[in-house]
């Protein structure tokens, strides 16, 4: 067995019972997850005038809202907030890797670190994502400490806990010293310009507080209708995703503020002084204005889709342009890549569409998709 | 990962043989038929039984997915298909035995049914399932014609894709056909089966024509035993066999096939299925059997 193969079973043995477990066990979480699905719909069938809503609600509570229309306007807004020489701390954002925003941050002269665990991995390793949820999937234990050993120095030993403690020992003094920090969002609601986002690990919530400027991209359809389904949307993410509950929900509505002389609000407080929102189009809404290919857009990037595909799990990761992976990724490599070609290695196997907990329809997405790459389309 | 070369080919050859001869490559068509001689089934009627020629053509389309690679290289499909008629027609007894053993089932349970013989056509399958849609609706015209110009009012078919593909053609042309598999024509015959199984599931019955339960009840009420487990024969934990991946990519689709064997052994060491591709794909790694192989008619 490769250790892909090694890789992949164990994270399958460990994840698919643990997500039909917390199903079981939380029933709640189906109807939540119907109407995500349901404010999702509602949005698309409305994108720019919810788009509007959000960038007017961001400007309502102090914060700055800026609309991307592909990846290079994205790393132009990035480039001009962040400027050159600082510390940027990165909490796990698929987004920010379609648009480049490391490299290109790295390439003006600035110091930048990925701090989700996997991802950090990956940036250690100069290598592309496996996973959406967890982008190291792809490598084993043993391979990981060799990994840190030969780029941090440090030797972490054999166990999980040990790995683990000689990253957090490294990032906490980034996090510290950050100058930026950068996240994604999972929800952005509409109403509030508050943005969701779930984790487990606690490096999202230091990205966001510590550093004096917070910037978060993401793409149009994490656009919910409101706040409250913007927390849905989190719950249902991390139940799907299987872990659950989630250790952390973050709210950031604007940079930091207090109300505590007389009442009366002020910003900044002892959070980030300045928030920053990019919503990023980058043929999200050519994809929106075709019926089938709409359905996509409703991802919430849970990943179980992946765990449950035959295919991805026998192409060693390697199914999709990254960070778009799997069955999901072959969806979005056409939306966001203008690549069509992932979609002709569905086999049909119908697992995605059965635990997808946005229903949706990925076998006959990607079929469409196969007849738009045989027409040239 | 995927060669284009290869896929066009398909798409150009596979098209020109479908719409001049019924049949998705150069075969000898008594390949298709000669399961049925000698069992007196009456030649067509309003209600058929429908093979699709796909029990018959699954070894053979995997010895079409060994040499595919090769085959762009032949400058026209000509110079390839009077060699290809010679070593493409294989015997296949066990694959007769099910077909003759769906028959009985059927007439057992008093179904009345006709076949076409020499003139059934292949479902157009393998186009529908690589995405190549437009080739794919202009065959289904040409199947509907032919089947309304048969007079054909029932299909009763033996294996998932066809009848998946016959569904499919029914949602997107105007068609008035009842399509009905054979393991929902049983509920008043005792048939009988022994032994323990782990059943493979085919990804089409199971999770997009909704047969799972209505197949494992026929199965377990003839007394055959079935193992199972959540994390390998669940609906939503069930592999494919990789068989839909042969075409474009080989090594990928054996990966899947031997990942999936593992899984199902682990389960029991003897595999039921219901799915000529699934038990192409399967059977190298796997002690393989098809439903209508291991049972009886009473
Ligand atoms: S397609 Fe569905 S299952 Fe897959 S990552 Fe997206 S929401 Fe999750």
């Amino acid at each position: 067995m490769s250790d892909w193969d090694i890789a992949i079973k164990r994270g399958v043995e460990h994840n698919v019972p643990r997500v039909f477990n917390v199903l079981r066990e939380h029933p709640y979480l189906e109807e939540l997850a119907r109407k995500v699905r349901e404010g999702k719909l509602e949005v698309l069938s409305n994108l720019d005038y919810y788009i509007e809503m959000t960038m007017k609600s961001v400007e309502k509570i102090g914060g700055k809202a800026y609309f991307a229309e592909n990846s290079q306007q994205a790393r132009e807004i990035v480039g001009k907030i962040v400027g050159t020489g600082k510390r940027v701390v990165l909490g796990k954002s698929m987004v920010a890797y379609e648009t480049g925003i490391r490299k290109y941050l790295q390439s003006l002269g600035n110091e930048v670190w990925e701090t989700d665990l996997g991802e950090l991995l990956i940036q250690l390793a100069d290598e592309p994502p496996s996973h959406i949820i967890a982008p190291a999937v792809h490598m084993t234990r043993e391979r990981i400490r060799e990994l840190i050993k030969e780029k941090l120095g440090v030797d972490p030993g054999d166990k999980h806990e040990d790995i683990v403690k000689v990253a957090r020992e490294f990032l906490r003094q980034k996090f510290l010293t950050a100058d930026i920090g950068i996240t994604g969002a999972n929800a952005v609601a509409a109403d509030s310009g508050s943005i969701v986002l779930v984790e487990n690990e606690g490096n999202i919530r230091m990205s966001s507080v510590v550093p004096p400027v917070h910037i978060s991209i993401t793409g149009v359809e994490k656009i919910l209708p409101n706040l409250e389904y913007a927390l849905y949307e989190a719950l249902v993410q991390a139940a799907y995703a299987g872990l659950y509950p989630p250790t952390y929900i973050n709210v950031t509505s604007g940079p930091s503020s207090t109300g505590d002389v007389e009442q009366k609000r002020v910003s900044p407080a002892h959070g980030p002084k300045e928030f920053h929102l990019i919503l990023v189009d980058n043929g999200r809404r050519k994809a929106n204005e075709d019926s089938i290919l709409r359905e996509a857009l409703l991802c919430i990037r849970c990943g179980r889709c992946h765990f449950h595909c035959p295919v991805y799990r026998a192409l060693d990761g390697k199914w999709g342009d990254p960070p778009y992976s799997g069955p999901m990724g072959a969806m979005w490599s056409a939306i966001v890549y203008n690549d069509y070609k992932p979609a002709l290695l569905c086999s049909h196997a119908g697992n995605c569409r059965e635990v997808c907990p946005m229903k949706i329809n990925i076998p006959k997405v990607l079929e469409y998709l196969k007849w738009k790459y045989f027409n040239g389309r | 990962m995927i060669n284009i070369e290869q896929l066009n080919f398909i798409r150009k050859t596979v098209t020109k043989y479908l719409m001049e001869d019924y049949l998705p490559f150069p075969v000898n068509k008594e390949t298709c038929y000669e399961w049925a001689n000698g069992l007196n089934i009456k030649k067509g009627g309003s209600t058929i039984l429908y093979t699709g020629c796909s029990y018959q053509l699954a070894e053979l389309g995997k010895k079409f997915d060994e040499i595919l690679p090769l085959l762009p290289k032949f400058k026209s499909i000509e110079k390839f298909s009077p060699l290809a008629k010679i070593f493409l027609k294989p015997k296949n007894e066990r694959v007769n035995k099910i077909l003759r053993n769906v028959a009985s089932i059927l007439r057992k349970a008093e179904v009345d049914f006709g076949y076409l013989y020499e003139e059934e056509p292949y479902s157009g399958t393998i186009l529908l399932e690589l995405g190549m849609l437009d080739e794919f609706r202009e065959y289904a015209k040409k199947l509907v014609n032919f089947f309304n110009s048969h007079e054909v009012k029932k299909i009763i078919t033996v294996d998932p894709h066809t009848h998946y593909t016959l569904f499919r053609i029914k949602e997107m042309l105007d068609w008035n056909v009842d399509i009905v598999n054979y393991f929902q024509l049983l509920k008043n015959v005792k048939i009988k089966g022994e032994g323990t199984y782990v059943f493979h599931d085919s990804c089409l019955y199971s999770r997009f024509l909704g047969m799972r339960d209505l197949i494992r009840e026929v199965i377990v009420s003839s007394g055959i035993i079935l193992k199972e487990n959540e994390l390998v024969t669940g609906k939503e934990t069930s592999m494919c066999c990789g068989s839909p991946l042969a075409p474009i990519n080989k090594e990928i689709s054996e990966k899947i096939a031997k990942t999936r064997a593992e899984a199902l052994k682990s389960v029991s060491s003897k595999v039921l299925l219901a799915c000529p591709f699934c038990y192409a794909n399967l059977s190298p790694y796997v002690e393989s059997y098809d439903f209508a192989e291991v049972v009886k008619v009473e």
